[in-house]
């Protein structure tokens, strides 16, 4: 097996790029939980080194996307991408910009004096979480995703093969660069501020992204299973319209306690709760196809597609509706709670979400039909345990700050150094076995299809 | 159900709930102005100082940000404004125990910092974040407190400083304090003027409280082995 049109290997190039940055992710996460610990432990302090963690993700989970796109959308209009040199430049443009945004919060970490501010803006970092790129670095980012949206429609164009995936996967897409525009002007009203700011966030890991997640799961149970396109794409439309009907709406769950309209308790409250609707309806969907599995050669792109599928309702749609209603809310808001839901909900709905399409895609990107997939479960057992005890520590450590700060008034930096201690410490512990897995798993991206792969069973060979 | 039916469902049932969305923001706009007080120069200063030494890298406002140091939503009723400037601009030099590093912030990014904290304390939040229930059902139900006692509560002593484990711990921990040697006649004139006793201080001056109200917290306070 190999790719059917040589420009889908441009993919590696996003993949490669994405993955170093999740490491960079993960040893800067550990360097995070060991503040948790010793404030002082690094030269750089928490707030560059947290900034560091959520923007690495954010990058690498979008430079994975970007690179699932340039696999899926050549292979279902079936032809080249319309411009290879473009999307070259499209992928070292942006390596350079986000090279210059990392620099830049270095340097501000080191000196926070160097932050000026230029023409009504900061120059290194916004200092707004999740989007602390300057304005300078979103202008570029802009035009990079342009780029990116533009090769990709021109693509489709060429031979106007119009399926539902690449339809839905390039409407995600175009939704996700549209949400990014409401996070880029300045607003002297802090409520303002996070109003907006919540359509980027929430809009994004809670509406856009999550249609791109119904639109790859279809794709990789077509690609490892040969299940049927009809029934895979009528269920990926229901799944995708569930994720926004209640998704859209169900960003009034950020609108509580920030200054906006108490109306907004009931809308957030009744929508949000039914968030986990359609990510439970992607679990059912990929056990009902895995059941008509036959000969089925990719099992590690499999394993790893299901358990997205499952992660992805367990870490956003559990972890986030126990703290969704406004009534439980107004004890969590603010706390470890969200830290938790925040970490199970980003890995198993996108970190897994990525190294599925890596599993599912790389071993024709790198011509071979099979390959030693042991390390592939390896790395997956070692990052799934360790993010479900960090999860637990993190929880644990959320209903601790909840009973003794919100609902005792105990003071919060005690509860923090005093009662929190050991979670923190098992935390960081169980961060060092997600490094593994993550090494595991890096290791594994780099041999894929170059090592000898294990003999097949007769049954097998035939598929 | 046909793939174009549901596709259709799709598009225009997304379509139908984002033009909900939509209204609700336009509504939204148009009432959050009447819910904070009027922005000032100094607020909008103090918002650009928050953004510059990225203060959310750490801290929440609003209950959103980083979890790592408390929420500066209510900040300002929390601890003396005195306190806050003074250590906003060398955090360790008051509380040596701080998390906090020096960040390097002037005397006037300290006031508009604190301006914009100021008016952030005023938005109208819906209630949050809500009083701790136990803490105020265990004061009803609790023991009798002598009047020094009761001193310590109303003036808001544990704002900053704690007992036994309960109150701030921006300020020492009170819980010994009456093993230090200083007799209650020291407690008053520290109550009334810290700088007096030491220049380094950052508390607040407390000369405003009747005399009577000093000494019976002083007497309190020299119990405290």
């Amino acid at each position: 097996m190999t790719v059917k049109y040589q420009s889908q290997k441009i993919a590696q190039y996003f993949y490669t790029f994405a993955i170093v940055l999740f490491l960079v992710q993960v040893l800067v996460g550990i360097i995070a939980a060991v503040q948790f610990i010793n404030p002082d432990i690094f030269i750089l302090n928490f707030n560059t080194i947290r900034t560091l963690h959520i923007n690495a993700l954010v990058v690498w989970l979008l430079a994975g996307l970007m690179g699932a796109t340039y696999y899926v959308v050549p292979e279902e209009s079936e032809t080249e991408v319309w411009s290879l040199p473009l999307a070259k430049l499209q992928f070292w443009a942006t390596v350079a910009a986000i090279g210059a945004v990392v620099l830049g919060y270095i340097w501000m970490g080191l000196d926070p004096q160097a932050n000026k501010t230029v023409m009504g803006t900061q120059l290194l970092n916004e200092g707004r979480e999740y989007i602390e790129a300057p304005r300078w670095a979103d202008a570029l980012i802009v035009v990079s995703v342009l780029l990116f949206l533009f090769n990709m429609f021109m693509t489709m164009l060429k031979t106007k093969k119009w399926t539902g995936i690449q339809g839905v996967l390039l409407g995600g897409l175009v939704f996700l660069a549209l949400m990014y525009l409401p996070g880029m002007f300045y607003t002297k009203n802090m409520i303002k501020d996070q109003f907006w700011w919540w359509w980027v966030i929430h809009l994004w890991v809670e509406g856009s992204w999550e249609v791109i997640a119904g639109a790859l799961l279809a794709f990789m149970l077509m690609k490892t299973i040969g299940a049927k396109r009809e029934v895979l794409e009528k269920w990926m439309y229901i799944e995708v319209g569930f994720v926004l009907f209640t998704g859209i709406l169900g960003t009034g769950h950020h609108y509580y306690f920030i200054g906006t309209p108490s109306y907004w308790k009931w809308v957030g409250g009744i929508f949000s709760s039914l968030e986990p609707v359609p990510l439970l309806l992607m679990v059912w969907d990929a056990f009902r196809t895995t059941r008509e599995a036959r000969n089925v050669t990719n099992k590690a792109g499999l394993f790893y597609t299901v358990a997205h599928a499952i992660f992805n309702f367990v870490g956003a749609g559990l972890w986030g509706i126990i703290h969704t209603l406004p009534q439980v809310n107004q004890w969590t808001h603010g706390t470890q709670i969200t830290t938790a839901h925040g970490h199970l909900a980003f890995y198993g709905a996108y970190v897994l979400l990525v190294i599925s399409m890596i599993y599912v895609t790389m071993p024709a990107i790198r011509g071979v039909t099979t390959y030693n997939q042991s390390r592939a479960y390896l790395a997956f057992w070692w990052m799934t345990i360790s993010m479900v005890f960090i999860v637990l520590t993190i929880t644990g450590a959320g209903m601790v700050q909840v009973y003794m700060e919100r609902l005792m008034g105990l003071d919060y930096e005690a509860v923090k150094t005093v009662y929190n201690m050991w979670f923190w410490i098992i935390r960081a512990i169980f961060g060092v076995g997600f490094l593994i897995g993550t090494a595991i798993f890096v290791y594994d991206f780099f041999k894929i299809g170059k090592e000898p792969a294990p003999a097949l069973a007769p049954a097998e060979q035939k598929a | 159900m046909t793939n174009k039916a549901a596709r259709n469902l799709f598009i225009f049932g997304s379509l139908f709930f984002f033009v909900i969305f939509l209204g609700l923001t336009v509504d939204t706009m148009n009432q959050i102005d009447g819910r904070a007080p009027e922005i000032t120069k100094d607020v909008d200063a103090g918002k650009m100082v928050w953004q510059k030494y990225d203060c959310i890298g750490c801290h929440t406002i609003l209950g959103n940000g980083s979890y790592f140091a408390p929420d500066m939503t209510k900040i300002v009723e929390q601890k003396p404004a005195g306190y806050l400037k003074q250590f906003l601009m060398d955090p360790r030099g008051v509380n040596p125990k701080a998390a906090m590093p020096k960040l390097g912030i002037s005397s006037q990014e300290a006031d508009q910092l604190l301006a914009f904290l100021t008016w952030i304390s005023k938005v109208d939040t819906n209630g949050w974040p809500p009083k701790p229930i136990l803490a105020a059902a265990a004061s009803v139900a609790g023991q009798p407190q002598s009047r020094g006692q009761q001193v310590y509560q109303s003036q808001g002593c544990s704002a900053c400083h704690s007992i036994k484990g309960i109150g701030g711990t921006s300020g020492p921990d009170l819980t010994k304090v009456g093993a230090n040697g200083k007799d209650a006649e020291w407690h008053v004139k520290h109550l009334k003027d810290p700088h007096s006793v030491n220049p380094k201080s950052a508390m607040p001056a407390y000369g405003g409280v009747p005399e009577a109200d000093l000494k019976e917290l002083a007497a309190y306070l020299v119990t405290l082995k």
